[in-house]
């Protein structure tokens, strides 16, 4: 990733082998390809979110986390914003949550971003296979909206 | 009456196993087990697969070690193929398995260890993970995880991709190096140097606090095996096999993939799905052995880069002859990434790095074909038959992980013994049985990692089922 102070970093998590998981990423790209010609944009997509992140959050104004949610309704699309909270369980070595990244990035780099958002997509289907459910088709132009608005509110100096 | 203790799972490895330590009736351990309960079947539905689709389906094993079963399974399709690929190719593939070496080793020493051996194996379990870490030692967490993501950017720079890549291909690799990206490697590599050296400090500082654990963390001769150079240096990708007794007597030497199997027999145990590898000539279990970073070590006579090459001195001073306690992986391990950035950075400097000659190309040239190399954790070893077509009937892989079953069993038998008297056990000594575990780092299969919190349960049971203690965490 670029050394320079990044704007606005959208981060995605999901795996494209497992159906719905794999919105986060297309999302991801979708913005990617929407934001291409906007400066300081910059686009990360893991399969899954690790410590190592934290440098990168650390050095963006703002974040916008996508991920697929099994926690809600198949297609429900939300837009919750993300406060750092340090993991307090042992297992924080392949997977951490978007306010776990957070902390991580305070603890460790001094800095976090102005504001940090995280969009999810509820997740129908976690099985193996690379199209979405009808739920979570369905939502990709929400979704898609949703990303756009919000990333534009983040690039507002 | 017997009692069991069954620790399950075994936290903070890559993938997922079990430990069981049977008491006697006065409640002394009388055996004890490290079980890996997973099955995989990849040599299986790999059968019918065109050889050249073997590596990228191998490197689906893992998520941490791709880049072997990437290179040991392409050099295989080479055997079948029967080429030789370009230098620069080498060179290039040599820095990749290299910069895996040093993210996989940054994982295992700082996110799974180091809250043992920083915070303390005594220290709160609530508190004993890379948090922990970071909050107690910000350097040390820091500096940790900054080599783990050198090690994956490389991987990330040469092959577009830091988990699964497809550049390494039968014949090469798919794209020569850019020289943008190689400029952006080298700038890396001052902070990198800073972070190791940070961290082998640290390490020597607290390695002599750990004496007793030290003396029992599967402490006891064995021999060893790994890939070696003609001059005797560490290699991770090329070079041939080299066997050690306990008194560092070369067994067996110059062991080219297409002569491992002649040597290396794999026996099963009804307690668990991973194979137990065995040198032939001794027999099982005699001829067991250790790989990985303590074997490479206690093998090589030199690192063939100066700064570690010091290190290996100072290593080896740790013994005469062999280093055989398993705690001494942590400090290989270490080494091994100084070794890591420092060949990086040779390698870097070859005038033929950018060449763009980086495949060769043949078809099916021989029904069989064996591949080696260096993983992280030991030696690995990909061995395929295929029929005209080129299609596989055949497959198997033998893994570090297998290699060092034995004296990982061994081991948890020995700290058990010190650890678990009179049937009585605290999270403390479990901790330690496991940690016995983690100083190997195996990889029992990183593909298919839980999601989200693993519990620990150790449960005590008598004869007729009944748990009769229980330690839950």
């Amino acid at each position: 990733m670029t050394q320079q102070k990044v704007r606005c970093l959208i981060l995605a998590c999901g795996n494209t082998l497992r159906s719905d998981d794999g919105v986060g990423p297309w999302l991801a790209e979708w913005a990617e390809e929407r934001f291409r010609s906007e400066t300081g944009v910059f686009v990360l997509i893991r399969q899954q979110w690790t410590p190592e992140l934290a440098e990168d959050i650390a050095r963006s104004e703002s974040v916008l986390f996508i991920d697929c949610s099994i926690d809600c309704a198949p297609g429900s699309v939300n837009l919750t914003p993300v406060e750092p909270v340090a993991a307090t369980q042992g297992l924080a070595t392949h997977h951490q949550g978007a306010p776990q990244l957070l902390a991580l990035a305070r603890e460790l780099y001094g800095s976090v971003p102005a504001n940090a958002q995280l969009v999810t997509i509820g997740a129908g289907s976690t099985e193996l296979g690379e199209s979405f459910s009808d739920p979570v088709l369905d939502a990709l132009p929400e979704a898609c909206r949703l990303i756009e608005k919000t990333v534009l509110h983040l690039l507002i100096p | 009456m017997t009692q069991t203790i069954t620790i399950d799972p075994v936290t903070r490895l890559e993938g997922h196993g079990k430990i069981t330590i049977q008491l006697d009736s006065q409640g002394q351990v009388e055996d004890a087990h490290f079980h890996v309960t997973q099955v995989r079947g990849f040599e299986r539905f790999s059968q019918g697969r065109p050889f050249y689709e073997m590596p990228s389906l191998m490197a689906r094993i893992c998520g941490i070690c791709p880049v072997s079963h990437l290179i040991a399974s392409a050099k295989a399709c080479e055997a079948i193929m029967s080429v030789r690929i370009p230098h620069t190719a080498a060179q290039l593939r040599r820095m990749l398995n290299l910069a895996q070496a040093v993210q996989s080793h940054a994982l295992s020493f700082f996110y799974l260890a180091s809250p043992d051996l920083l915070l303390g194996m005594e220290s709160d379990p609530k508190a004993r993970h890379i948090f922990g870490v970071v909050a107690a030692k910000p350097e040390l967490g820091r500096a940790g995880i900054a080599l783990r993501r050198f090690g994956q950017h490389i991987i990330e720079l040469l092959a577009n991709k830091r988990i699964h890549p497809g550049w390494v291909v039968p014949g090469g690799v798919t794209e020569p190096l850019d020289p943008a990206k190689r400029d952006e490697i080298l700038a890396m590599l001052p902070e990198a140097y800073a972070n190791i050296g940070l961290a082998l400090a640290a390490y020597k500082q607290i390695a002599s606090s750990f004496k007793p654990e030290i003396e029992v963390f599967a402490n006891f001769p064995s021999n060893y095996m790994s890939l070696i150079n003609e001059d005797e240096s560490i290699e991770f990708t090329d070079g041939a096999l080299r066997m050690i007794d306990a008194k560092g007597d070369i067994l067996d030497d110059g062991i080219t993939a297409s002569k491992f199997s002649e040597v290396i027999g794999e026996a099963v145990e009804p307690y668990s799905y991973t194979k137990f590898a065995y040198y032939k000539p001794l027999g099982y279990p005699q001829g067991s052995y250790r790989v990985g970073p303590l074997a490479r070590l206690n093998i090589v006579k030199s690192m063939g880069t100066p700064l570690a090459e010091k290190e290996l001195a100072e290593f080896k001073q740790l013994a005469i002859g062999p280093v055989q306690s398993s705690f001494h992986y942590h400090h290989a391990r270490l080494i091994e990434i100084l070794y890591g950035i420092e060949k990086i950075e040779q390698i870097l400097s070859d005038p033929l790095i950018l060449d763009k000659h980086v495949r060769a190309s043949a078809g099916v040239n021989r029904l069989e074909g064996a591949g080696q190399a260096e993983a992280p954790r030991g030696t690995l070893m990909h061995h395929y038959k295929v029929d005209e077509n080129g299609l596989i009937t055949w497959a198997n892989l033998v893994i570090a992980t297998g290699q060092n079953n034995n004296a990982m069993n061994l081991g948890v038998l020995q700290a058990a013994k010190e650890y678990v008297k009179d049937g009585k056990f605290t999270e403390g000594t479990l901790n330690r049985v496991e940690a016995v575990i983690r100083a190997f780092d195996p990889c029992l299969s990183c593909s298919t990692h839980a999601f989200g919190q693993m519990p620990l349960a150790i449960s005590l049971v008598n004869a007729d089922g009944e748990v009769v203690d229980q330690l839950v965490r």
